[in-house]
């Protein structure tokens, strides 16, 4: 078979220019065939149930409402290419709109009741990364991504921030380089969220758990390979296991799940188990609150919802730890929806979305800040740097609640952060709204 | 009169673009492909030559009736897409063309909790919509097996058949008013007589009806207001083993015929299909061998009537010899109805495990009817399946197919494995030879080809005229007069005989 014509007059309907290609069609033939024969099997078992399950969880498609945008349309792209219906100019575009936030592998009918039985597990994380990174080997790439993992590169972080400067946000708290546990901070945390990272450093100190930084901290590499910039992503990789390695540390903390299930999920698959445990700060907190080592005390009289980051809740299963650290908290008025019913929401921060595709990001947050809206909860909580960055910019822009992450609010409770300026703010934007 | 059919050229492109915008009309290969096909089994052997021309997406009533006009104008076949979720293939274009996807008209517009009703754009999932009514204390009960994807629109489209059919009605009792595109772009409201929320009334011609099964042959629904229920304050489900078929079969009646206003749905499993669920003790909660055949049934209502229906219900399947399964498996097996009993990972070819697509058989057969077609439908796909490595048996459900009661006739399915993969020329042939096999029974029994899907898929749609006799006469007549340049989802249901010489 060969791919189907065009329709006379499609040219009236323009590619999404961000998207470049330097026209190597065998470079691009060879990289279709790679992945019809690394994903044409998996490609057919979704195709084959053509039950679409997956679609009203996936939070762009409740933008777009376009099914190519859902695990199915991704699959049956596959399938296609492996027919030679589609070659990889036609297919790249579509894969832009995923956030990779695993609500559809939790979805997907295939596994639902049979868990991995037959060994043929929905994952469309590792699908659109793999398009992408396809894409990039044959030449065809989004013009925004490249630009930004190019500046990734020059800077060695995603904030384009001052290499110098990464470990800045650490002014005047005196932690240590190196040492048997050490404290990641995300790119974002270290350069525009840095009260997050200053409140995690206070309260791990608190509690007695003694942390470092990394000698010469680089991006984690996890967003470069969520766009399909495999080299860039290794690089990164390498540098930061041997920072951790001559440091001698034994665990690894992150603050951001980004970071987290980049460690968890991809380094293993780059390096085997390399060794250290690494850590979400939730998780840690919540056992130092359990094990009395911690202790919330001053009240913190706002209502609070929780979102669920993504690449906690959907695809690690972590969605306790953040609600008991939430509930340990006096006087807060915790307004939950439960975890499994976030399945369908997203941030949409996520995957390079915003990026490429900033009005669908944009919509992502916009739907989960109109979900949160009628709890008529003071505030958004979160457990990620990234996803609060995002809701708290469309949040501003639309005049809806503010957004603050789990470990600030913690810090409050903790007495380690003087809470009357985020509670006097919090009580002007309530009466503003009002 | 002959009707020809032009291409989507560049005039219609453009058009399109200025009615939608380039971000809503789709050109892209892949964007067409996906769009050729729907869960129906499909000949991927010809999948470039099923692709339409051009899919767009439009917002509004008013960029609905652009399209039309504009097809209508250039003589271009349209075919309007909702969820593609359906086991029959009305969504799937025969002709090419245009497919108007109308997933973007989404919105909810009214939740009268006065009058009790919701009118929706009618592109919303019905779980989606149920989040937003439950604030309200009402739900819109309609349970199809596709539940958590399917829209109304695609439930208009094929006057689809709930779950809970006998306590809450189906699609075609649930639907109290629409508005429609008709295939010349005027649209009009159909009802129960004038109002829009009136549901019952002796005003004119039911015309209502037409507009919920036509498989996108005579319009497109652009609003829908719905009727809404309270929440029920309880449900109760119960499964009850037998050790044979004809136990199971002979448990049925009294279930169904227990007098109980709360009675949801009663379900009876073959043979087969408790072999079927076997082929994977992880998929399905281990039985003794001796379990042969299941009956499912469950209650909804108010507290008070569902304690009451649940002692009577236990009662019957103690009487007829049932083997309760326990509150577990029946809590979780009807809470995970909507997907648990097809996964093309189950599908085997020769006892080797491959995917495999489905198809859902749905005839309507009176119950003393039921063993009959039960037999003869495994003996011919049995038949096939000796023959041809692509074709598994999945086996037979049987559910309650009527509205507010569990007797009279009954929505029979046979699950087909298809291996869609291997198909060619030669085993799609055998695949529509044993389709219309199987649908000869039906009609040999005299039943109905289909009681939930619609039956316009080759293999049974030759044997629509023979099942409907002069209604199928009156049938082009209607889809002559509605649609006068057989634009609107062409090559279905055979009605291109409506426009050849010396029809009409």
């Amino acid at each position: 078979m060969t791919r189907i014509p065009d329709v006379e007059g499609s040219d009236l309907v323009p590619r999404d220019p961000d998207v470049l290609s330097i026209g190597d069609r065998a470079a691009a033939e060879a990289a279709t065939r790679k992945l019809a024969e690394g994903y044409e099997d998996r490609a057919w078992g979704c195709m084959s149930s053509r039950h679409k399950f997956c679609r009203e969880p996936c939070p762009v498609y409740q933008v777009t409402r376009n099914e190519q945008h859902t695990s199915y349309g991704f699959h049956a792209t596959v399938a296609a290419m492996s027919q030679g219906l589609v070659d990889l100019e036609d297919a790249y575009e579509q894969y832009a709109y995923c956030t990779q936030c695993g609500a559809c592998e939790l979805r997907c009918p295939n596994t639902l009741f049979t868990g991995d039985f037959y060994r043929n597990r929905t994952q469309l994380v590792q699908l659109v990364k793999a398009v992408r990174a396809a894409g990039v080997e044959a030449g065809i790439e989004r013009g925004s991504w490249k630009q930004w993992n190019a500046d990734t590169v020059t800077y060695r972080n995603e904030m384009q921030g001052d290499p110098a400067e990464v470990a800045g946000w650490a002014d005047g708290l005196d932690l240590p380089k190196g040492g048997e546990t050490i404290l990641f901070c995300d790119c974002m945390a270290a350069y525009r969220q840095t009260k997050v990272p200053r409140a995690v450093s206070l309260l791990l100190r608190e509690a007695g758990v003694e942390v470092g930084l990394m000698n010469d901290q680089w991006c984690c590499g996890g967003p470069a390979l969520e766009m399909g910039y495999t080299d860039i992503y290794e690089q990164f990789a390498r540098h930061n296991l041997e920072d951790w390695r001559k440091a001698g540390a034994k665990r690894v903390v992150t603050l951001d799940p980004h970071d987290y299930i980049t460690f968890v999920e991809d380094y293993p698959r780059l390096f085997g188990d390399y060794g250290i445990e690494v850590l979400h700060v939730t998780d840690l907190l919540a056992e130092l609150i359990e094990e009395g080592k911690l202790r919330l005390e001053r009240p913190i009289p706002v209502s609070v919802t929780y979102h669920d980051p993504c690449r906690l809740n959907k695809r690690r299963g972590i969605w306790e730890s953040p609600r008991k650290v939430l509930r340990a908290i006096p006087g807060l008025d915790f307004r939950d929806v439960d975890h499994v019913t976030q399945w369908a929401m997203c941030s949409g921060a996520g995957g390079g979305l915003p990026l490429a595709l900033p009005d669908v990001a944009e919509k992502v947050a916009r739907n989960r800040l109109e979900a949160a809206a009628p709890l008529g909860a003071d505030v958004l909580a979160s457990a990620c740097v990234w996803a609060e960055d995002h809701l708290e910019r469309v949040a501003a822009a639309d005049g809806r609640m503010p957004v603050v992450d789990i470990t600030v609010l913690a810090a409050m409770s903790a007495g380690l952060l003087d809470p009357e300026p985020w509670l006097a703010e919090v009580a002007r934007h309530r009466e503003a709204t009002s | 009169m002959t009707v020809t059919y032009e291409a989507v050229n560049r005039e219609a492109v453009a058009e399109l673009v200025d009615i939608c915008g380039t971000e809503r009309v789709v050109v892209t290969p892949q964007g067409r492909l996906i769009r050729a096909m729907v869960p129906a089994p499909f000949p991927f052997q010809r999948w470039a030559d099923e692709a339409p021309e051009v899919a767009v997406l439009p917002e509004t009533t008013e960029e609905v009736v652009a399209i039309v006009k504009l097809a209508n104008r250039l003589r271009i076949p349209i075919v309007p897409r909702a969820g593609a979720t359906g086991l029959n293939d009305g969504a799937k274009p025969n002709r090419g063309g245009i497919v108007v996807d109308t997933k973007r008209m989404n919105k909810v517009l009214e939740i009268d909790t006065t009058d009790w009703t919701v009118t929706i754009q009618p592109s919303i999932n019905m779980l989606k919509l149920n989040e937003r009514l439950a604030p309200h204390g009402v739900w819109y009960p309609d349970d199809p097996a596709s539940y958590p994807v399917s829209i109304v629109s695609g439930r208009i489209g094929t006057g689809g058949w709930s779950l809970l059919g006998s306590r809450y009605g189906h699609v075609r009792d649930n639907v109290i008013s629409m508005e429609v595109v008709l295939p010349t772009g005027e649209v009009v409201e159909v009802g129960q007589g004038g109002g829009r929320k009136i549901r019952h009334s002796s005003t004119g011609y039911r015309l209502k009806d037409l507009f919920l099964g036509h498989q996108g042959t005579l319009g497109i629904a652009t609003q829908a207001t719905l009727e809404l229920y309270p929440r029920p304050e309880a449900e109760f489900p119960a499964f009850f083993g037998y050790e044979s078929f004809d136990a199971g079969y002979a448990a049925m009646q009294p279930f169904c015929r227990s007098n109980l206003a709360t009675l949801a749905g009663v379900i009876l499993f073959d043979e087969r299909k408790v072999q079927y669920l076997r082929r994977d003790d992880e998929a399905y909660i281990p039985e003794p061998e001796s379990l042969q055949s299941i009956v499912a049934v469950a209650a909804y209502g108010s507290e008070g009537e569902v304690a009451a229906a649940r002692d009577r219900l236990m009662r019957i399947g103690a009487d007829t010899g049932g083997r309760y399964l326990g509150e577990e498996l029946s809590e979780l097996d009807w809470a995970s109805r909507h997907d648990r009993y097809a996964t093309p990972l189950h599908g085997r070819s020769r006892d080797r495990a491959v995917h495999m697509s489905w198809h859902c058989e749905d005839a309507a057969i009176t119950y003393s009817q039921l063993p009959f077609v039960k037999r003869r439908w495994h003996e011919i796909a049995d038949r096939y399946i000796a023959e041809h490595e692509v074709f598994d048996n999945w086996g037979m459900f049987f559910y309650t197919n009527n509205a507010y009661k569990g007797w009279g006739d009954f929505l029979v399915e046979i699950d087909i494995g298809i291996w869609e993969q291997r198909l060619d020329e030669a085993s799609w042939r055998a695949w529509t030879d044993l389709k219309r096999e199987i649908t000869q029974v039906s009609l040999d029994a005299g039943g109905s080809i289909s009681a939930c899907h619609g039956a316009t898929r080759e293999g049974e749609v030759e044997l629509v005229p023979a099942e409907l006799g002069g209604q199928f006469d009156l049938m082009l007549k209607l889809k002559r007069m509605l649609d006068p340049n057989n634009i609107m989802n062409p090559g279905k249901y055979l009605l291109d005989q409506a426009y050849q010489d010396g029809e009409g």
